[in-house]
């Protein structure tokens, strides 16, 4: 072959790698960020364990120590999450999964705190504060609480759970025997006034959740505020130091406050998880940048690392064919 | 961070937000001297306060033998080893160490204030080391001042401080100073269960309620102040060692007020740990018979001082009547007065509201009663 042969076996290569380059583009593009994909399944999982989040891409999102506002956490104890997501049309599904040697569900006891995770989106247009937003970025989160969990699986996790060979001789206004047991035998208005959480109506002293998950909405630091309206749903299980933990909700906002992921098919979001028993709690968390989540990408499902591979065999069946292609020509 | 003025130790000092201080300021005197530990204190906040569910082992007031007792344990023990060494300029009274917000392990604890959370077994025992003596008495000790051998009660409540460390650490500013009379208050809507408040007041007494999973304080018994009357704990006192009123700083003293009269007037009492930076509204009279080494580090140089002058209460009688005044009436004195042998208290109105006198007569009976002709023994 001279010299111009293997000139224009050189531009045909170049052409066939532009085409993948062009087709591609998009995707590495938006890889220039973290891009996380939701498979579409027709029917969600009910629990973190099901085979089904396997059909899902796992991604690890790395996490870093939140040390931005005081107080912060100086170490990090959860370094990375493994997140992966599904939707069915109708309802978002996300699984957090984490390594934490130690099942921290326990709040009762004033040394106690408990494990947790959280996702947050943007509810407001454009990217906030990762710090949960600021004045004017509202931001909406999902909160999973370990404690509330153990609240669900084995009803309140009362005075006596944590103490049991506890006694009181009276409480006032009680009804039933002793040790008694939080919300029954302190259902009387009364009694309930000695519950000066729960009488303020503040929802982390409601003994009876219906979901493990709070749903919160922030404008930054400081501001997280309980929403009137609770819609997700979630389930976390620990097994041989593993948590995971999932969220469901609609894709449609049901309300103002709540972020909206129906029809968009990029959203923003971000993760958080906490070690109880390394007392976090609150900001002492770590957390993720914000992330781009792919919902109902049905056509583009294929990761970049494929369409690297595909550029290769292109290029490889122009460089090795070239030969036999121009000894065909006419022309020769 | 802002410089907030602290007349407790005589400088200005860091703080994470700038000085509001409120309308007028809850404050006490608690007498050290006067305290038989008997808990009466105790029962009655108890009672009215903190007797529910996830409160059982609270005690927003508590009574604790020093030097060992404590509640938490070892609370004082523990934060004054936090905060390393403390030091005094002796001639002008001014603290020149670090307050527990500008030490410096505040910062490497990622906190706003240097603090520690105790233990669950550290609530567990409210009376360790009841009536415990620094040693043993041996054989030929006499008395004189200080003893040789010494133990004395403290009485506690939250300080309602001016820089509050569990408002500073609070990162969703649950916490709040009410503006009419400086009572702390934990929002119990607003509050989270964080517990860094628990963390970060020295004092220890934001406690976290496991039932309801958010924190308590002691509320000062607010809804009695409003009304112009004195907190449970000052009122159940059977050995009326305490008194309410309005602090002030030093230079807006208002001397006819009881508890600005002994702690600017008379300079008897002093707030406890003032080095903590907190400018913390409870003032003791020191305990006399103990040696002043171990309450400079309790109330600071002024304490040799505010010995001395308690010392002279008997020959005093304004100071006397102050002291006779506690726990003469359920009211909140604003004022005070001393007329001919007794002393009176006043409301905000300037209505009296009590009298008693500075020396309680002397009544000797017969030991046979002709009235119903019966004798009596001697046993009252």
């Amino acid at each position: 072959m001279g010299p111009t042969g293997f000139l224009a076996r050189g531009v045909a290569l170049a052409a066939v790698l532009a085409a993948v380059g062009l087709t591609t583009g998009g995707r590495v593009l938006a890889q220039q960020e973290p891009f996380y994909a939701a498979a579409y399944v027709s029917e969600l999982p009910t629990d973190p364990r099901s085979p089904v989040w396997g059909r899902a891409a796992a991604s690890e999102v790395p996490l870093i120590p939140q040390a931005g506002i005081l107080p912060a956490l100086t170490q990090a104890s959860v370094p990375k999450v493994t997140v992966r997501a599904l939707y069915d049309g109708e309802r978002l599904a996300i699984l957090m999964s984490w390594q934490d040697r130690t099942r921290d569900a326990l709040s009762g006891r004033p040394d106690l705190f408990r494990d947790g995770a959280a996702i947050m989106f943007p509810v407001t247009e454009g990217l906030p504060n990762v710090c949960m937003g600021a004045a004017g970025q509202v931001t909406n989160l999902w909160h999973w609480k370990a404690d509330w969990q153990e609240d669900i699986d084995k009803g309140f996790q009362d005075v006596v759970d944590h103490y049991p060979n506890f006694y009181k001789d009276v409480y006032p206004f009680v009804t039933g025997s002793p040790p008694y047991r939080m919300p029954q035998d302190f259902s009387a208005p009364e009694a309930q006034a000695y519950l000066a959480g729960l009488s303020a109506g503040n929802p982390l002293s409601q003994p009876l959740k219906s979901s493990p998950v709070e749903e919160l909405v922030s404008q930054g630091f400081g501001t997280a505020t309980h929403k009137a309206a609770q819609n997700v749903s979630g389930q976390g299980v620990w097994t041989d130091g593993t948590w995971r933990v999932m969220f469901s909700r609609s894709l449609k906002a049901a309300d103002q406050e709540a972020a909206d992921l129906q029809g968009r098919k990029q959203v923003a979001v971000a993760f958080a998880v906490w070690d109880g028993s390394n007392q976090e709690v609150g900001a002492r968390k770590q957390l993720s940048s914000f992330l781009t989540l792919a919902v109902g990408e049905e056509t583009n499902q294929m990761p970049v690392w494929l369409w690297g591979v595909f550029a290769a065999i292109a290029a490889a069946t122009v460089w090795l064919g070239w030969p036999a292609l121009v000894r065909r020509s006419p022309r020769e | 961070m802002p410089k907030v003025f602290n007349w407790h130790i005589n400088r200005e000092m860091e703080y994470p937000y700038p000085a509001t201080p409120p309308t007028r300021q809850f404050a006490a005197v608690f007498d050290t001297n006067k305290c038989i530990a008997c808990q009466t204190c105790s029962m009655i906040c108890k009672n009215a306060w903190t007797s529910g569910r996830g409160q059982e082992y609270m005690w927003w007031n508590n009574v604790e033998t020093k030097p060992y007792g404590g509640f938490p344990q070892g609370w004082d023990m523990k934060v004054l080893s936090l905060l390393g060494p403390q030091s005094w300029d002796r001639g002008t009274n001014t603290y020149t160490g670090m307050t527990l917000i500008e030490s410096a392990l505040a910062a490497a604890q990622g906190r706003q204030v240097t603090g520690y959370l105790p233990e669950d077994a550290e609530w567990g025992n409210v009376n360790i080391g009841e009536d415990e003596a620094v040693g043993l008495i041996e054989g030929g000790t006499s008395f004189g001042l200080p003893h040789p051998v010494w133990s004395f009660y403290l009485q506690r409540i939250c300080n309602h401080c001016s820089y509050p460390a569990c408002l500073a650490s609070c990162p969703r500013k649950a916490i709040y100073k009410r503006e009419e009379d400086g009572i702390v208050l934990v929002d119990q809507e607003r509050c989270r269960g964080y517990r860094e408040c628990v963390r970060a007041c020295p004092f220890k007494k934001v406690m976290y309620n496991v039932a309801t999973r958010v924190s308590e304080k002691c509320v000062a018994c607010f809804p009695r102040v409003e009304q112009g009357l004195q907190p449970f704990c000052t009122i159940g006192c059977p050995g009326r060692i305490r008194i309410n009123g309005w602090i002030h700083s030093p230079q807006e003293a208002d001397l006819e007020s009881p508890v600005d009269f002994l702690v600017h007037g008379r300079k008897v009492a002093l707030p406890l740990y003032p080095q903590f930076g907190l400018m913390n509204h409870i003032y003791y009279v020191p305990p006399i018979h103990v040696p002043p080494e171990y309450l400079r580090q309790m109330f600071g140089p002024a304490v040799d001082r505010a010995m001395e002058n308690y010392r002279q209460v008997k020959d005093d009688p304004e100071m006397l009547g102050v002291f006779m005044l506690m726990g003469a009436t359920d009211r909140w004195i604003e004022k005070f007065r001393v007329v001919q042998g007794e002393a009176v208290g006043y409301d905000a109105k300037g209505d009296e509201i009590a009298r008693v006198p500075l020396k309680e007569p002397v009544v000797v009976r017969p030991n046979f009663d002709p009235v119903l002709t019966v004798y009596r023994h001697n046993t009252m």
